[in-house]
């Protein structure tokens, strides 16, 4: 039922994407209970989330790589220390020798100077070092001690003069202390250095891993950026291209169709807007279908009662004819005395039955020109036509009623006017009801017939000097069965069909009818045809 | 030449006395009839000078009855005034069409009608 317009289609490899589970996972994104509004805020949040997580790992990362470098310091310090240890250590073995071989005792302010420095960078180091290393300190303290107390009875012995004992006690103590001592510096230096080693090692590692780390999540925003955006993006773009087809029909004339989509935002909701309109359009379409269809049974039954009006008609003028053609005839060779001798007597009151025959027969043929026009069954026998003959005829067929009445009727006519097309029969009709309405309301002075060609255009013109129509009855006057008061019909005559059949003859031949008019002071109908009509139907 | 007959086919007696009454002062033989199958019967028998039908004749309609007769050879050629009521627009067409020589509309003046007859039978 739907047709594929460009916008429906979507690209095969699209199409693939979409039948995989990322199409399920669009479908369930769609099926959400929340609004579009927060679908793209959750997306843009769980991308923002992952940069934050990123920015606080990597800090995390510098934090712990600072602390490391930080250990490997002081580390690097504590060894810078031990070697001083060393060193002060060398120093004092250095003035005890010197010492001895002076034979005197000045040296040991030198080595109580070096055992200050000592025991000085011996508790800075006891302070930085880790709680592993302070058994190793102690030890070397205490061997310090020792050796202090060797140093001492050294000094004593020497300024004794028993410069024996104090070799001896050097040889046999204080050597020993020494080297325990300097064992001692040794195995913390080492310990130190190890404890570097491993430092070292540990930050390398921490780095290699920290950037894996942040290339895993470098890659994971990407990821989720991208299928994020395209979930939550496809998610919308399938309802609405839903739409578009849907609205497609719609537009197209195919109501009723529906559109299933599995969003429950607010494309879910257009959606459900969509399918509601479409079912009333359906019930609208139907419900017209059927007016429609009542409409036309209606109309069938009214054109063939309008058929049936039309041949009524036509029988009922053919059954009033017959009579009144035996009343006409009869009256007719009465007067032409093929009876014999008529008296004077008779003579008027038959004129009387010939003028209201002839008068009945006018009613009758209005009558039946209305039904025709209104049932459209009137066509215009369109022919070549002389206007001059037209007004001849109108003239020849009024100027005793003008006469009898007194009243001036005159014809212009340019004779430079051409042959004319139209139903000359018909128009004839049209001027003889203008020119005969002017006589019968004019009671004096003048009624005349004025025919203009201008630019293809023919305007007839029936002047008179008559009563005039009242202002507000003008627009009135060519409406069926009008006349300006009913008091006029019984002093004037007439049905009042005569200038609602002109108007339609002429709007037949594309023409119109007007009037201009002043109360008491006479009228001037008029019509404008095309010199060259083609024939209609009413 | 009072053999010169004139055939009136109409089903109204008062317009048929009408003719009556227009013909009695000449000397036309006049033939009646009241019906179409009657007057078809009368033309096809008589062979008149000049037929006047009526347009809406019982049993069979003027138009039919002027169509037969011109299919007839004998009455082919036979002058055949139709009288139209001009009921509807077209029946003087149809009239012609049906193959009528002229064709008056109802109501006529009687002195119209004596001037048709004239203009096919023309007296001495």
């Amino acid at each position: 039922m739907r047709r594929a317009s460009s916008a429906d289609r979507i690209a095969p490899p699209m199409m693939a994407l979409l039948a995989s589970p990322v199409g399920a996972l669009v479908r369930a994104v769609a099926r959400i209970r929340t609004s579009v509004h927060i679908k793209l805020l959750a997306g843009f949040l769980l991308i923002t989330l992952l940069f934050i997580a990123m920015t606080a790992v990597s800090l995390l990362m510098v934090a712990e790589t600072a602390r490391q470098t930080n250990l490997l310091d002081q580390a690097h310090e504590r060894v810078g220390w031990s070697r001083q240890i060393e060193h002060a250590l060398a120093m004092q073995m250095h003035f005890t020798s010197m010492a001895l071989l002076a034979q005197a005792d000045g040296s040991v302010g030198f080595i109580l100077r070096e055992n200050n420095r000592f025991n000085d960078t011996l508790a800075r180091l006891e302070t930085a070092a880790p709680p592993e290393e302070r058994a190793l300190i102690q030890a070397i303290r205490g061997a310090q001690e020792d050796a202090m107390a060797t140093v001492a009875d050294i000094a004593n012995a020497l300024r004794d003069r028993r410069l024996a004992d104090a070799m001896t006690a050097l040889r046999t103590r204080q050597e020993p202390t020494y080297q325990k001592i300097e064992g001692l510096v040794g195995s913390l230096v080492a310990a130190e250095e190890t404890r570097m080693t491993r430092l070292r090692t540990s930050i390398s590692a921490a780095r290699a891993r920290s950037l894996r780390l942040m290339a895993g999540f470098a890659v994971a925003s990407v990821v989720v950026a991208l299928s994020g955006g395209f979930v939550i993006s496809w998610s919308f773009i399938l309802p609405v291209r839903e739409a578009h087809g849907f609205l497609s029909d719609v537009a197209e004339g195919r109501f009723g169709g529906t559109i299933v989509v599995p969003n429950r935002d607010e494309f879910g909701a257009l959606a459900e807007r969509m399918n509601w309109m479409s079912r009333e359009l359906h019930r609208l379409d139907d419900e017209q279908r059927v007016a429609a269809e009542t409409l036309r049974g209606l109309n069938e039954r009214l054109a063939l009662a309008s058929r049936a009006k039309s041949e009524f008609l036509a029988n009922m003028s053919h059954e009033l004819r017959t009579p009144l053609n035996a009343i006409l005839g009869f009256t007719e060779i009465m007067l032409d005395e093929l009876y014999g001798e008529v008296p004077p007597s008779l003579r008027e009151p038959l004129v009387d039955i010939q003028t209201n025959g002839r008068h009945l027969l006018g009613l009758i043929n209005d009558v039946l020109d209305l039904s025709k026009i209104e049932a459209g069954r009137l066509e215009l026998g369109a022919g070549e036509y002389s206007v001059q003959e037209i007004v001849d005829v109108v003239h020849a067929s009024l100027k005793s009623l003008a006469f009898e009445k007194g009243l001036a009727f005159g014809t212009r006519v340019p004779a430079e006017i051409p042959p004319a097309w139209g139903d000359g029969r018909r128009l004839t009709q049209c001027l003889l009801n203008l020119a005969g309405n002017a006589l019968k309301f004019t009671r004096q002075g003048r009624v005349e017939i004025d025919v203009r060609l201008d630019d293809g255009w023919l305007t007839y013109r029936v002047i008179d000097t008559g009563i005039g129509i009242p202002k507000e009855e003008v627009e009135n006057i060519f409406a069926e069965f009008r006349q300006v008061d009913t008091t006029i019909t019984k002093e004037y005559g007439g049905t009042g069909l005569g200038l609602s059949i002109t108007k339609r003859l002429v709007e037949m031949h594309g023409g119109r009818i007007g009037v201009e008019s002043e109360l008491g002071k006479g009228s001037t109908f008029f019509f404008t045809v095309p010199l060259h009509a083609d024939g209609g139907v009413a | 030449m009072k053999d010169r007959t004139v055939l009136h086919i109409e089903d109204n007696e008062y317009n048929r006395k009408i003719v009556r009454q227009l013909l009695s002062r000449t000397s036309f033989r006049l033939l009646e009839a009241v019906d179409g199958e009657e007057g078809l019967a009368v033309a096809q028998r008589e062979l008149p000078d000049l037929i006047l039908m009526d347009v809406q004749l019982p049993r069979l309609s003027g138009l039919d009855a002027t169509r037969l007769l011109r299919a007839d050879p004998r009455t082919a050629k036979i002058p055949l005034v139709v009288v139209t009521s001009f009921a509807l627009s077209g029946d003087d067409r149809r009239a012609m069409d049906a193959g009528a020589s002229a064709y008056l509309a109802k109501p006529y003046s009687p002195r119209d009608l004596m001037a048709l007859i004239n203009r096919f039978l023309p007296e001495n």
